[in-house]
């Protein structure tokens, strides 16, 4: 296995009262994309303020590159990328402007080719401030201004968020672009599905701030899927398989969302259970994840080891 | 020889094996011929913006249906349709599944006739393109 | 080359508030002064005094144009420090660009000394020379009868100091991410209470000292409170 970039461990954090992150626990390895999903509030800002050491867990800890999130050093933070969410930067400067304050911080592996063909690219006058640049136009300076030091790891937090079609796919792309050159890592956040389909190679779900899946994105897509039962008489009233999510009966119909229950398990089921025959349905990712993350009849933590 | 493929992300099938099926569909129907080489895993995701790991799954898969073979250094090339290895099992899943399109039109009110013609009908559009190529050729 | 960066984008944030301080210092004396020439007063000048003219002695120490400055510098200084306070530490909570800031190769201490040393340089480049300017210009020969005392000089000072104070005191409160009605309000209301405590001193030794341990107080909180918050 390749040396992991980023690790939390039992990483919490309360705010108050409430819980924002519930034991953490993530090993990412170098060189892939993996995508962060969860719905909104689920604590994924937090998780990732958390890791860049912007928030003090409460409890755990994480570890960048090897290095304490907490204590992270400018050497440390010099190969890190991070997109804050909303992209917000400093409204009074120019993207000139920005592009050398941003410069000064990454000494010698900044690209300037790379950040001017891109702000090209993208059709933007580097004279204009950021205060009069659309979202979209915001987020396409942010993005450039985290590629153009190719950082080694890249955090970005809803990067996507708002944005039109175009510009979501340059935001792939860009992702796309970074993990072809040698050991880079991307972690981003995002609720839209598709683009974390198109991109991930591995997804973190997690939900309520709690871990809920951390797999690639295949087994993810096979392990969770709806199986209808059909009975001659009537539904029984238990049901007792492992991995049910939520369960739904529709007069003769049993209707299943099971995760990571295996074909072989199913049929047994349905023997032992009575059912005439039974259909396995496809899901698209966005459903699998909505029942995944709906309130469910019975929780766990589906995570897969390394094959 | 241009390679059309198209990602559905929000689809019942996982982008890699839309990949797959794309690509062996090209295959079918002759628009890729046997010694064609497939594009770069890295040329092909920077291009369609997949994960690149992807598009080698997709590639492997190929590989082992044994429509494709990877010369190690030079890429992959579509192999030649003597080579290909189609063992009891790939039929079967395959008139498995020509029973479910059989089902829906027999369930469309359609006859057995109906359903040979538009078998054939549906044939041609593959043999005419390799047809062709094998004229150039 | 980055706390250079840093200094440069914390400067610019500064500017206009300093200018603005500046220019309506240098717009304020200028017109206490005008106002003087042109009134009754302007026989204060000894230039203006025809030989054998006599004068009280109660005319002559007084100065009262200069001395009419002195609230002014007093209101400006202050205005300024909370400006800029409010600016550095205030403003980045509500456009939530401390992120992007933070997330920088240098330790949070460098940021932090970047805003200070920013906004004492708008300080020494905006009401500090308009001062020494005003004080070099009073104690020219003939420009007043009686020219202002150094300690009249020295109270100035004081006034840019606790403006100065006032600067800590809101930068520490809009750093606290605690409740107003705990211990947000510290910074602040610290700074009012040497700000008072000062006018009640007579013995410029106390107030200087004084004012020395408030400042270094409030800066040792605001290291404090920046090293530790969660942004």
């Amino acid at each position: 296995m390749s040396e992991i970039v980023l690790e939390t461990e039992g990483l919490t954090k309360y705010y108050g009262d409430s819980l924002a992150v519930d034991h953490l626990d993530l090993e990412i390895p170098r060189g892939c994309i993996c995508g962060f999903v969860g719905r909104n509030g689920a604590g994924k800002t937090t998780a990732i303020k958390l890791m860049l050491g912007l928030l003090e867990p409460t409890a755990g800890s994480s570890r960048l590159l090897g290095c304490d999130s907490s204590a992270l050093t400018p050497a440390i933070r010099q190969r890190i990328g991070y997109v804050t969410e909303g992209h917000r930067l400093f409204r009074w400067m120019s993207i000139a402007g920005l592009e050398k304050f941003q410069r000064a911080f990454f000494p010698k592996q900044w690209d300037d080719k790379f950040f001017t063909d891109m702000i090209e690219y993208f059709d933007l006058p580097k004279k204009k401030k950021i205060k009069h640049l659309s979202n979209g136009q915001r987020a396409q300076v942010s993005l450039a201004l985290a590629l153009a030091p190719n950082p080694e790891l890249l955090i970005m937090d809803d990067p996507t968020l708002g944005l039109d079609a175009a510009i979501r796919r340059q935001f792939l792309e860009g992702m796309i672009g970074l993990i072809m050159r040698e050991g880079r890592t991307v972690l981003f956040s995002s609720h839209i599905l598709g683009d974390v389909e198109r991109v991930s190679e591995r997804i973190v779900v997690i939900d309520k701030g709690i871990l809920r899946a951390y797999c690639s994105l295949e087994q993810f897509q096979e392990a969770v899927k709806k199986v209808i039962f059909t009975f001659a008489d009537s539904v029984p009233n238990e049901v007792n398989i492992d991995g049910l999510l939520h369960c739904k009966r529709i007069e003769k119909q049993l209707e299943l969302t099971l995760v990571g229950t295996d074909d072989e398990q199913i049929a047994e089921w349905a023997m032992s259970a009575g059912a005439e025959n039974h259909t396995i349905v496809k899901m698209n990712l966005e459903d699998q994840f909505i029942e995944f993350t709906a309130p469910a009849n019975q929780k766990r933590l589906f995570k897969w080891e390394e094959r | 020889m241009p390679l059309w493929i198209q990602i559905l992300p929000g689809s019942d099938e996982p982008i890699y094996v839309q990949v797959t099926e794309q690509i062996s569909e090209a295959i079918a129907r002759g628009q890729l011929a046997s010694g064609d080489k497939l594009p770069a895993v890295r040329k092909l995701a920077s291009e369609l913006v997949i994960n690149p790991n992807t598009v080698a799954r997709a590639y492997s898969r190929l590989e082992q249906a044994g429509l494709v073979t990877t010369k190690t250094g030079s890429g992959t090339f579509v192999s030649d349709p003597k080579m290909r290895r189609s063992d009891a099992a790939d039929i079967n899943m395959l008139a498995e599944r020509m029973d479910t399109l059989i089902t829906r039109g027999l369930n469309l009110g359609m006859g057995e006739q109906d359903l040979i013609r538009l078998f054939e009908s549906r044939l041609t559009k593959f043999s005419k393109k390799s047809n062709k190529r094998k004229e150039e050729k | 080359m980055r706390f250079s960066s840093l200094l440069h984008k914390e400067f610019r944030e500064c500017l206009p508030w300093m200018l603005l301080a500046a220019i309506l210092f240098v717009a304020v004396t200028s017109v206490l002064f005008q106002t003087e020439t042109y009134s009754e007063n302007n026989s204060y000048r000894f230039s203006r005094l025809s030989p054998g003219t006599v004068i009280s002695s109660y005319k002559i120490t007084f100065y009262p144009a200069m001395s009419e400055t002195g609230p002014w510098l007093f209101f400006l200084s202050i205005g300024l420090g909370l400006a800029l306070g409010v600016r550095q530490f205030w403003i980045p909570n509500f456009t939530g660009t401390w992120p992007f800031l933070l997330h920088r190769s240098v330790s949070r201490n460098t940021i932090l000394a970047a805003k200070l040393t920013a906004a004492s340089i708008a300080f020494a480049c905006s009401i500090v020379p308009i001062w020494v300017g005003i004080y070099w210009y009073a104690t020219r020969p003939e420009v007043f009868a009686v020219p202002p005392t150094f300690r009249f000089f020295i109270e100035g000072w004081i006034f840019i100091t606790l403006g100065l104070v006032t600067y800590l005191g809101a930068g520490l409160s809009g750093l606290s991410t605690a409740k107003w009605y705990t211990t947000k309000i510290f910074g602040l209301a610290f700074a009012s209470l040497i700000i008072i405590t000062t006018f009640s001193q007579r013995s410029l030794v106390w107030v200087l000292t004084l004012i020395a341990v408030s400042a270094a107080i409030l800066l040792s909180r605001i290291f404090d409170t920046f090293l530790r918050r969660e942004f």
